[in-house]
């Protein structure tokens, strides 16, 4: 085949149409010519035509003919594979169906994965050219640390869009939270071209318009998500009013599926902008001083880099932004299409353990396959020397193997999509459950959904069904036509055609996968029991941690907690910062975590003072002079450990004083303060989000931003849920959290869950074609073993030959997966992203790899077993006489 | 004009006649089977039920190509013309030809 003739057929398949009409074309061209030969020769005009007709011949038999020359070649060889192939299967569809449903299982795991990055980092929002949307950041880059230093408001906004020209419009966003009907709901208020810019049109209803804004219309605009959730698709929604909040608002309109209002997850609603006031966030203050998003449609003749210094530019001349220190102010363009940034190297990270788990999933399947196929290649045999035999040449043999794999592989494809659908709905509904009831709502707002297969998930599946047929299918098929001809013809099968190191690797390469991902969910598992019961240190029994959304509602709500019955006692806390402190003895300075307490907070968590005493009701600020140290710094600054009555002097840390962001803000009024430290006190050995070594400073719970831990009488969940009732009328976002390990424990069990199903499933995939291989190679053997025993031989030596087949590649699989978990555990630690995961499991734990390995050898020898006894009891005599 | 009745073409000497033919030119299949027949003096008369065929075993070859061109009737036609690998099998075959028609003859002569 030439590559002219591949092009000619190419174009034959692409425009079938055409090529027939050139041929008709030509050949009734080639009788007009004939025809006015004969006319010049002076023949009338019919007898011209009838002459020249009558010397042509049948017309479509030589189109016919045409066809037939032309049609030699690859593409009716590949429909002779194929329809060969399919006879394939129809002979032994067993075979075929296990093929299929093996690769399926496992392309139809990593498919989810894929599906999953997909939607995180891959597929862009539904809206119009989202390679024009930029969101505007402003401020240094400083490094790991990406956030804008520099906060934009409403106020900004509005001269950006009316002062500069670098898009041809843009918009203002912000997330917020609020109650509808009770009910905690997810909302994004945006400003009134937010739809326009976009340019994406509701499936029911309307969008939000520029004018809604103006008027301050109280309507919103649900997401399909959104009305799903809260009106199940209910088509009469349109022009009911729900509350917000306690506001009435009215639903205009519905947003299609798949809009994702340019984040990975969509809102349930969208709300004009100014109406922030409606919907409390932490920032509080007024709706024109509330931060905002800004986000563009670059004009299509404006480059991103010239855009940027052209909003640098007008950033540089604004009075409100000169205010800050460092007068040049940077400005950068990042994309905004609702995905992670595909230069976000930590998600990319963390999908890569993903990739490699579920991979391996699959790469056991194709050595099952392999094997399955390796073993039918022996069987084929005396087909494949017919062939060769009659000319057939071996490459073109080798092709109608590959299509046959090809065919099965791309049967598993499909078969895929359906098992990635049914997997992400599985695990989405069993993590759902798995999480603590207090986090649902919060993940329920997340609003995640099964992603939907895309053209880049089919792409992956296809791909993903050509790569396996070379993983499963090129092996055996070479292994396959590697044969002598004339013994074949014989009537002589080639015993040993070299598939049992091919074989050996395989079992080996199986076990060892196997062996990783079972010891990986064995891990987890008893890190999630570790978690859970897990001694944190701190009095979780009847502790909740009570956070305020609304500060101006603080003072009722402290109030109502004050004075319900069934709460004892009020402590506060504030969220840790970071200080450097330094000693009147010596003058090296540390770094250290800071957090204010009030009076009550030590006795409420149930952290003794080692020394000294705690804070007084009266030290509530700062100004106190005051400090406790936590016991292990206290050990780090004073050689006895006790500092007592000792002088400290404690700045915050040198980097933060530039930034300018809300929390900066209050962080830069902080000036270097002594303080005399009061008191040692114990810390607790492990607790999420509750700061662990460092100092403490005096304040009270009517201070904004602290979270309030309370210590409860009776019940806590019902405690919990009662004060949840009664304070989300005050605060809507209010929420109410438990102490225990209940998080945690349920990303563990998530972990364990999804990894006991990754390894079983391998596991279940070794042990089969553990099974499968040694029966088959017993069933060859069988003569072989006649012979032995005839001799003499006794059954200890049959089952050693038996044994010896498989046990070293189980050993050295076992060996290699083992190493493999360690080898990632030790990358793992030493990646400073991932290290803190050593803080929750152990990933050396020797009983999750003593337990793992233990199964493994188990379910080997109980798979090396039934073929093992089988070839003991062979019937020397009977085996001989066989042939 | 009598219609003589023609022997058939030596077998596989089809290809060979085309080839030679198009050496000088990009022509349509009519002009080939009409240049062949004035060439051959009438002797040899193209089955047109066999020259396209074979116009389009050659093109899948690649031994030559085609390309729509408008012809002297004013009407689209397909010409067809010698590609470098044609030329190529041209030279070859001419020369097999050569030396199998000299040995034939002098067989004929001599034997």
């Amino acid at each position: 085949m030439t590559l002219r003739d591949l092009l000619l057929h190419l174009r034959a398949l692409a425009t079938p149409r055409r090529v027939e009409r050139e041929l008709d074309e030509e050949l009734a061209f080639h009788i007009e010519r004939e025809t006015r030969k004969h006319l010049a020769d002076g023949l009338s005009p019919a007898d011209a035509r009838t002459r020249a007709l009558a010397r042509f011949g049948s017309v479509p038999l030589v189109a016919d003919r045409c066809r037939d020359a032309r049609g030699i070649g690859f593409i009716d060889d590949g429909a002779r594979d194929i329809l060969y192939a399919l006879r394939t299967f129809r002979r032994a569809p067993l075979a075929a169906l296990t093929i299929v449903v093996t690769v399926a299982l496992g392309l139809g795991l990593l498919t989810a994965v894929f599906a999953i990055y997909d939607v995180v980092l891959l597929r862009p929002d539904a809206v119009q050219s989202p390679g024009q949307l930029f969101a505007v950041a402003m401020g240094q880059e400083t490094g790991a640390d990406t956030e804008p230093t520099v906060v934009f408001t409403r106020r900004d906004y509005e001269a950006l869009r009316r002062e500069t020209d670098v898009f041809t419009d843009a918009f203002a966003m912000n997330a917020s939270a609020a109650r509808v009907e009770g009910r905690l709901t997810r909302a994004d208020l945006v400003t009134g071209n937010f739809f326009q810019v976009l340019g994406v049109r509701p499936s029911l209803g309307r969008a939000l318009l520029p004018d809604d804004e103006r008027a301050g219309r109280t309507v919103i605009v649900l997401s399909h998500a959104g009305w799903r959730k809260l009106f199940q698709s209910d088509e009469a929604v349109i022009g009911r009013r729900i509350s917000i909040n306690g506001t009435p608002f009215e639903i205009v309109g519905v947003m299609p599926d798949g809009f994702r209002g340019l984040a990975i997850t969509p809102p349930d609603y969208w709300a004009p902008l100014s109406l922030t006031e409606q919907f409390p966030n932490s920032a509080g203050g007024r709706t024109d001083e509330t931060a905002v998003e800004v986000v563009g449609r670059l004009k299509p003749d404006m480059s991103r880099d010239a855009a940027a210094s052209a909003l640098a530019l007008w950033a540089s001349r604004r009075p409100e932004f000169k205010k800050l220190p460092g007068r040049h102010i940077p400005v950068r363009l990042t994309p905004r299409q609702g995905t992670i940034s595909t230069a976000d190297v930590e998600t990319q990270l963390l999908f890569a353990p993903l990739f490699f788990a579920f991979g391996l999933v699959l790469m056991i399947g194709c050595a099952n396959v392999a094997n399955l196929l390796l073993a039918r290649g022996v069987s084929r045999q005396r087909e494949i020397g017919i062939r060769l035999s009659l000319g057939g040449s071996r490459r073109r043999i080798i092709r109608q193997l590959l299509t046959e794999s090809l065919l099965l592989a791309l049967a598993a494809a499909a078969g895929a999509l359906v098992v990635s659908r049914v997997f992400l709905e599985g695990a989405l509904a069993a993590a759902m459950t798995t999480i603590p009831p207090e986090f649902t709502q919060a993940v329920s707002l997340l609003n995640l959904a099964a992603p939907v297969a895309d053209w880049r998930v089919r792409t992956f599946l296809v791909a993903g069904a050509a790569v396996s047929t070379v993983c499963f299918g090129l092996a055996p098929a070479l292994q396959a036509t590697r044969l002598d001809v004339v013994r074949t013809m014989r009537g002589e099968v080639t015993r040993d055609a070299r598939p049992r190191r091919a074989r050996q690797i395989l079992i080996a390469v199986q076990v060892g996968a196997s062996a990783l991902l079972l010891i990986c969910a064995a891990i987890f598992l008893r890190g999630a029991f570790a978690a859970a019961t897990h001694d944190p240190g701190i009095r979780t029994s009847d502790t909740l941690r009570v956070s305020i959304e609304t500060e101006k509602q603080r003072a009722t709500i402290l109030q109502d907690l004050r004075t319900d019955p069934s709460v004892a006692i009020v402590a506060a806390s504030s969220r840790p910062t970071h200080g450097v402190i330094e000693t009147s003895l010596s003058q090296s300075r540390m770094p250290v975590e800071q957090v204010a307490v009030s009076s009550e907070y030590f006795t409420v968590l149930g952290l003794d003072l080692v020394n000294g005493r705690g804070f007084t009701p009266a030290e509530r600020t700062a100004e106190a002079g005051v400090v406790v140290v936590s016991q292990s710094l206290a050990r780090q600054l004073w050689t006895t450990g006790n500092g007592v009555g000792q002088v400290v002097r404690l700045e915050p840390p040198a980097g933060d004083s530039s930034r300018v962001s809300a929390d900066a803000r209050t962080a830069r009024a902080e000036p270097a303060r002594t303080l005399t430290v009061i008191g040692i006190v114990r810390e607790p050995s492990r607790a999420p989000e509750l700061f662990i070594r460092g100092v403490y400073l005096p304040t009270g719970p009517e201070s904004p931003g602290t979270w309030l831990f309370v210590r409860v009488r009776g019940n806590l969940d019902q405690v919990r849920l009662a004060l949840l009732e009664r304070l989300t009328g005050l605060d809507p976002v209010f929420g109410i959290m438990t102490l225990g390990n209940g998080m945690q424990t349920a990303l563990l069990q998530i972990g364990f869950g999804l990894t006991v199903v990754l390894g079983g499933l391998a596991l279940v995939l070794t042990v089969s074609g553990l099974f499968s291989v040694l029966s088959y190679l017993v069933e060859q053997q069988a003569k072989d073993i006649g012979v032995r025993m005839a001799l003499g031989a006794a059954a200890l030596n049959v089952v050693r030959l038996v044994l010896s087949q498989s046990l070293r590649p189980v050993g050295i699989g076992l060996a290699a997966g083992a190493g493999l978990a360690v080898a990632v555990a030790i990358v793992l630690m030493a990646t400073p992203a991932a290290s803190e995961i050593g803080g929750v499991i152990d990933v050396f734990d020797p009983v999750a790899y003593a337990a793992s390995a233990l199964i493994i050898a188990t379910a080997c020898l109980i798979a090396v077993s039934v073929p093992t006894l089988r070839a003991v009891r062979i019937d020397p005599i009977a085996t001989l006489r066989k042939d | 004009m009598a219609r003589h009745a023609v022997p058939d073409i030596l077998p596989g000497t089809l290809d060979l006649l085309i080839l030679r033919t198009l050496q000088t030119g990009s022509l349509h299949g009519w002009a080939i089977s009409d240049r062949i027949q004035q060439v051959s003096q009438d002797v040899l008369q193209i089955n047109q039920g066999s020259l396209y065929p074979a116009l389009h075993r050659l093109e899948h070859r690649g031994s030559i190509e085609a390309e729509w061109a408008v012809s002297e009737l004013g009407r689209r036609a397909k010409y067809y013309r010698l590609t470098p690998a044609g030329r190529r099998q041209l030279a070859v075959e001419s020369s097999e030809w050569e030396r199998m028609s000299m040995a034939i003859g002098r067989v004929m002569k001599l034997a």
